[in-house]
């Protein structure tokens, strides 16, 4: 497969898998995270400096992004889940634009550059993930073990819990749930995925800059979830492919690309809510719109 | 603690809201396995009580004691898990999920693996004790369908059947046949006294409709204005002048 | 005593008139999402659609006052149409829809104002120079102007919200939507109208505020920004809090300005709501009971 396609499929996997991680807290929880792009970034970041620094270890960015991503992920949904759902959405889009301000005017992460030209990370001794290829077989992995993740929580007794939340946050509070420990979980769970997703990213790009970081991203991401459909999992990850082929193509009449997706935004809110992949679950009949 | 047979004790409880005083220094005892109702005119500071008993507002003076216990001022999830459940007067319920995930998903709280870790994989079994739920209020068979689309004087029961799920002592009951028909409210009378009788669970009653609350009542408080005007069996409180003066005005002079 | 006449106190008298146009902002988003459950992404561009309305009429007749009666009836009119065709049909959904639709819908605006006018930077000249020696030193005309214009337009606003049958009626329905129900209010038109009424007050602010700043596509994001900042601190249910907390916010904003660059002030402010929601998690006036 040509060099081009590899890559392209790799951001397709790797958005896809961005996407249903956010699945988890817009589909199943029902809140909307407009800082996912933050998750993202900061993963990007974590990886990028530890590769400019030498520190070549695929796991090694693994876990810095996951301290990373786990800190600022904590501060924000403690915020962000304290109230009513409708906080967390401008909570965390004020807090990734506040991330995104630090990194864009912070010279010591290269300011508007950013880090470019990291090498690329090892996966053990010398085998260095170095071709689109390899890229590829590690994105494929991480949406497999996300996935199998996701299934897991969503069917579980936490998961549960989630949908009730979605439906009626105040009804489960009366019901003995702890609502804003699930809400900080899953936030958490969601961020975690996403910063994972975002490590893996320097190792195909070379770089990590604060364009990652903009609100604009974190739009992008809602869109993948709404195309394939909220609460379904494996409809956001063929949403997120379907948008990374999409936007491929769009972009090269980039113009007036953001019109578009504004514009496919609001179709799809108004005439498909259900996404593609929600759609046969509407022909189906609901019963439980989140089945197995 | 030692609390004599007492489950709820609501202690001079007074609630304001800025300038309006929704509740003042109402006092009353609830004991054990009994049937007790709350009544009064509009306005007269019903929910309010209810909402404070519940954790979902802080009394501006007073105590509230469950079994002995301090529980003014807890958030309404940790009252739950004392043993206080609530219905809405209002269907508050999970309206696109099905009406089997509705009252399962109010009994798993009650599990061994809720809060813990292991919650994050596992999907603890109260099918059985729902399923039972379900049936004894009538709503067996319609299990899988969606709670929304069942009729209102089934939703008021699946109410019902989500405070049971969480296996509470005491059960507070905010006018739970509002909006049905006389029979559905003959009917819904006996089978909450029924099942409150056959849980041993004591019962804190809301309601409007005379009939249900002389019919099923232990014991009566009246508020009126936020206050409490009168307490008794039901024969003395049909009879009691003050009551009758509260709710058809004051005598013709 | 110089120092704090000539720098302080303009700066404080421009914190005023900034905190008055985000007090304008910010009660559009809380009237509009105790209305109508819908949280309103679009209103910053609303705001910018203001500004550009302004140049096109300035444009066309030579005349600020003229934009100044044209601009937000335009605007208004867009929100009408807004209204009307795009969110009505989102009432009866989850919160979540709105949310997403309108963020689309700022996508679609600010692009579009882009393509139209393109992403220079522009002015409106004011329509009146010079200055007045005030209180020591000079300041200018317009400057004064905008701070007389904003007291009379809030005061109008809260005469509007507490003397007249129609806004005493909005405000009581922002606490609880479902009481028009009962009223035999055609509740159709009242959404509209109060939409289209938010959308004109945005446009105005933003054409008032015009001379002073920049007009550029952009300029909408960053006042949105501060507006949800505004909101989350004002607590939604009260809009007696945002309003003070707009002007908490724009006079910290215009002095905070008098000491760091633009970036560090965005991060100081955050810093300060972060503070704020520490000690008070639920705002300023956050109601108790409302599960907040």
């Amino acid at each position: 497969m040509s060099k081009f396609y590899l890559l392209l499929a790799f951001d397709a996997l790797l958005f896809g898998t961005i996407a249903m991680s956010l699945d988890l807290l817009m589909g199943y929880t029902g809140l909307v995270s407009f800082g996912h792009a933050a998750f993202f970034g900061l993963g990007a970041y974590a990886s990028a400096v530890l590769l400019e620094r030498g520190i070549v270890s695929l796991w090694a960015c693994l876990l810095g992004a996951l301290l990373v991503v786990g800190l600022y992920a904590l501060v924000v949904s403690f915020f962000a889940t304290a109230r009513r759902g409708i906080y967390f959405a401008l909570l965390t889009l004020i807090f990734a634009e506040v991330v995104y301000t630090f990194f864009r005017y912070t010279q010591t992460f290269g300011g508007s550059d950013g880090i470019q030209g990291v090498p690329s990370p090892r996966l053990i001794g010398d085998v260095a993930i170095d071709t689109p290829l390899r890229n590829y077989y590690l994105v494929l992995v991480y949406l497999g073990l996300a996935y199998l993740a996701c299934r897991v929580l969503v069917t579980s007794h936490f998961g549960r819990v989630l949908v009730a939340i979605r439906e009626n946050e105040d009804r489960t509070r009366f019901l003995g749930y702890d609502v804003q420990r699930y809400k900080l979980a899953v936030c958490m769970i969601s961020a975690l995925l996403t910063g994972l997703g975002g490590a893996l990213y320097p190792g195909r790009s070379a770089f990590a800059t604060p364009d990652l970081m903009l609100w604009t991203v974190s739009g992008e991401f809602i869109i993948m979830v709404m195309i394939g459909g909220l609460g379904t999992l494996a409809g956001p990850v063929v949403g997120g492919a379907f948008f990374v082929l999409l936007q491929e193509k769009v972009s090269s009449y980039v113009d007036w690309y953001f019109i578009v997706i504004g514009l496919v935004l609001i179709f799809i809110v108004l005439f498909m809510p259900r996404g593609l992949l929600g759609v046969r679950d509407l022909l189906g009949g609901r019963r439980w719109r989140t089945t197995a | 603690m030692a609390h004599d047979g007492i489950v709820l004790e609501v202690d001079a409880v007074s609630k304001s809201f800025g300038a309006l005083a929704a509740l003042s220094k109402v006092s009353f005892a609830v004991r054990q396995g009994q049937v007790f109702s709350v009544i009064g005119p509009n306005g007269a500071g019903k929910s309010t009580l209810f909402n404070v008993i519940s954790g979902l507002h802080v009394p501006t003076v007073g105590r509230v004691r469950f079994r002995g216990r301090e529980i003014a001022g807890l958030a309404p999830e940790a009252i739950n898990r004392l043993g206080i459940a609530k219905t809405f007067q209002i269907t508050n319920i999970f309206p696109e999920i099905s009406v089997f995930e509705n009252v399962r998903v109010a009994a798993q709280s009650r599990a061994r693996e809720s809060g813990r870790l292991a919650s994050l994989w596992r999907l603890p079994d109260v099918e059985p004790g729902t399923a039972e739920l379900l049936r004894a209020f009538g709503l067996a068979a319609k299990r899988d369908e969606l709670a929304e689309s069942l009729s209102h004087g089934e939703q008021r029961y699946l109410e019902i059947c989500l405070a049971l799920a969480t296996e509470p002592t005491l059960l507070l009951l905010d006018e739970p046949t509002a909006g049905m028909t006389p029979g559905e409210t003959k009917e819904a009378t006996a089978l909450i006294r029924r099942i409150a009788a056959a849980r041993g669970l004591t019962v804190l009653l809301i309601e409007h409709d005379m009939s249900v609350v002389m019919g099923i009542s232990d014991r009566i408080a009246v508020l009126h204005f936020g206050e409490k005007i009168a307490e008794g069996a039901p024969e003395q409180i049909r009879n009691d002048p003050q009551v009758i003066e509260a709710y058809l005005g004051p005598p013709e002079a | 005593m110089d120092y704090l006449v000539a720098v302080l106190l303009p700066q404080l008298l421009h914190g005023l008139v900034f905190g008055a146009a985000l007090g304008l902002l910010a009660l559009g988003l809380t009237v509009i999402f105790g209305l109508l459950g819908v949280m309103n992404f679009a209103h910053g561009e609303l705001y910018m659609l203001g500004a550009y309305a302004g140049i096109a009429v300035v444009g066309a007749t030579h005349s600020f006052w003229a934009a100044l009666v044209v601009a937000p009836l335009a605007v208004g009119a867009i929100g009408a149409v807004t209204e009307l065709t795009t969110l009505r049909p989102l009432y009866r959904r989850e919160p979540l829809y709105g949310l997403i639709l309108t963020f689309g819908l700022a996508l679609v605006f600010r692009e579009g104002a882009r393509q139209i006018w393109g992403g220079d930077m522009r002015r409106i000249v004011p329509p009146f120079t010079g200055s007045t020696p005030l209180l020591g030193m000079t300041y200018p005309n317009y400057r004064l102007f905008l701070l007389a214009a904003s007291s009379l337009l809030l005061l109008a606003i809260w005469l509007f919200f507490t003397r007249t049958r129609a806004g005493i009626l909005v405000r009581a329905a922002v606490q609880d939507a479902e009481m028009l129900d009962g009223l035999g209010v055609n509740v159709p038109r009242v959404f509209t109208l109060t939409f289209a009424g938010s959308a004109a007050l945005a446009a105005l602010a933003g054409l008032l505020l015009a001379p002073i700043f920049t007009v550029y596509p952009q300029m909408g994001v960053e006042m949105i920004l501060l507006a949800f900042i505004v909101v989350i601190l004002g607590g939604m249910g009260s809009m007696g809090g945002s309003v003070i907390a707009a002007f908490v916010i724009g006079l910290a904003q215009s002095l905070l300005t008098l000491w760091m660059n633009p970036q560090r002030v965005a991060i100081a402010i955050f810093a300060i709501m972060i503070v704020i929601l520490i000690v008070r998690p639920r705002g300023f006036f956050g109601r108790e009971g409302v599960l907040e």
